[in-house]
């Protein structure tokens, strides 16, 4: 199941978005304060993490360069009420979020957002999925060259299988 | 120059322009302070705006599913119909949920009510007589003004004792309040406490604002009230705040007295007379 994390010291803030997420059928948890919210990236993994800008004790942007050290994949959004320019550029430059939205939110705004980032996730995981298959494979690939180059060495062209015309296996000097 | 009476009413007549300067000075930092409170008072009313807006579109979709029940009514065509729309909607979550949506909601607008009421306050231009006021109500006011620059920088302890109404002009005295609270909130660098004390002492009203911020220097303390000094970057102090405050509270026959540690906080406390001596008792 995709699961949401929601970070604002406004509770009200969170209900709302929480009535919002309902339908969509997502886990959402919910936090009103840093200290816990970072505490359950220990224990959850999340798809999409937003985060408010201003809050005690720590801001929007600390919070998701930490959400960003324990949990990489996440997709990081800011939801802010306050849009200066200086709270954005550090958003973007230092906890690399994927958009930043501002209060008042429109409902399918914010869904949709939340949606295209859902997608972004399931596309790194997919990829990194396919890029351990293909190591996998590749390191089998590897590790039967290996054995063909050992025996040819031991049994000099014992890998090299001779036929005559009516199929039948040759042995012996071949020339 | 010429004849003996113009001296006299050419110093009048300079008092008064002083006197009128004075006052526009104490209003254009007042609403200078306003300005640079302004987009912590549009931060501040876009957390409520922001979820009651978006309660209000659920509340739309909620409508809809009840309306969808209520329709039902005349063309279902047994209970057993109308009892599956009604667990289609998820009629008990719904019904909670209203609740709580309608009350977060109206939290938000008196909110919104309450900060537009205290800048109104606090703008007043009029109010320029000295009237008995209640010093803790202005308090509250100013706090709800500056919310914003506060919440996040310390937690606010409120210490009020027993006060009785002061004579005062209460808009003048609620601008000296918000700039110590202010103050107090710049002065401290992650997080801290401001303490705000009132107390009777004999005939006067005590108001404290105290800081666990970084202090006033020692070269520095006894230029604080000097106009336009100030250790505030570019844009984020006037460096009239405190030269302002000083000549309110001088006005008012008070003091204002400062103690601050480096390193360990400040604290500055506001003396009023709870009753304006006389003048023409002097």
């Amino acid at each position: 199941m995709i699961k949401i994390q929601l970070v604002d010291d406004e509770r009200n803030i969170l209900s709302a978005l929480r009535r919002l997420l309902k339908p969509e059928g997502w886990e959402v948890h919910t936090y009103d304060n840093v200290e816990e919210a970072l505490g359950s990236l220990l224990e959850h993994e999340y798809a999409v993490i937003i985060s408010d800008y201003r809050m005690p004790t720590a801001d929007g942007v600390t919070y998701l360069q930490f959400a960003k050290q324990r949990q990489p994949d996440a997709i990081r959004l800011v939801l802010s009420a306050y849009g200066d320019r200086e709270s954005m550029i550090k958003a973007i430059n230092q906890a690399e979020v994927h958009r930043y939205l501002s209060k008042p939110w429109e409902d399918h705004e914010v869904v949709s957002v939340i949606r295209s980032a859902i997608d972004l996730y399931q596309l790194k995981k997919e990829n990194q999925r396919l890029r351990q298959e293909n190591d996998r494979q590749k390191d089998m690939l590897r590790a039967r060259e290996e054995e063909l180059l050992r025996l040819e060495a031991e049994n000099p062209g014992i890998t090299r299988v001779q036929r005559d015309a009516d199929g039948s296996v040759l042995i012996g000097n071949d020339d | 120059m010429s004849n003996a009476s113009t001296p006299q009413s050419d110093q009048e007549l300079l008092n008064a322009r002083l006197e009128q300067a004075n006052q526009q000075l104490l209003q254009s930092e007042k609403l200078a302070a306003i300005g640079q409170l302004a987009a912590g008072v549009a931060h501040e009313i876009n957390n409520p705006v922001g979820y009651v807006y978006s309660n209000l579109q659920t509340l739309d979709t909620y409508l809809n599913d009840l309306f969808r029940l209520t329709e039902a009514v005349d063309s279902a065509r047994s209970l057993d119909d109308l009892r599956v729309i009604k667990q289609n909607i998820d009629y008990d979550y719904l019904r909670d949920d209203l609740r709580d949506l309608l009350a977060e909601s109206r939290e938000g607008i008196e909110r919104v009510k309450t900060i537009i009421a205290a800048m109104k306050d606090f703008s007043h231009i009029e109010e320029e007589e000295f009237k008995p006021a209640d010093i803790h109500r202005g308090i509250e006011t100013t706090l709800n003004v500056v919310n914003n620059e506060l919440k996040y920088k310390a937690e606010v302890v409120r210490e009020f004792g027993e006060l009785p109404e002061v004579e005062c002009i209460i808009s003048q005295i609620n601008q000296v309040v918000m700039n110590l609270l202010v103050n107090a909130a710049h002065a401290i660098e992650s997080f801290g406490r401001i303490t705000i004390r009132t107390r009777q002492q004999g005939d006067t009203a005590i108001i404290e604002v105290q800081d666990t911020g970084k202090g006033i220097s020692p070269e520095h303390r006894h230029r604080i009230f000097e106009p336009f000094f100030t250790t505030k970057p570019v844009g984020k102090g006037t460096g009239l705040g405190l030269s302002l405050s000083f000549n309110i509270i001088e006005k008012h026959q008070g003091s204002l007295d400062v103690d601050s540690t480096p390193g360990e906080g400040t604290c500055f406390r506001l003396t009023l007379p709870i009753t304006q001596p006389d003048p023409n008792n002097e």
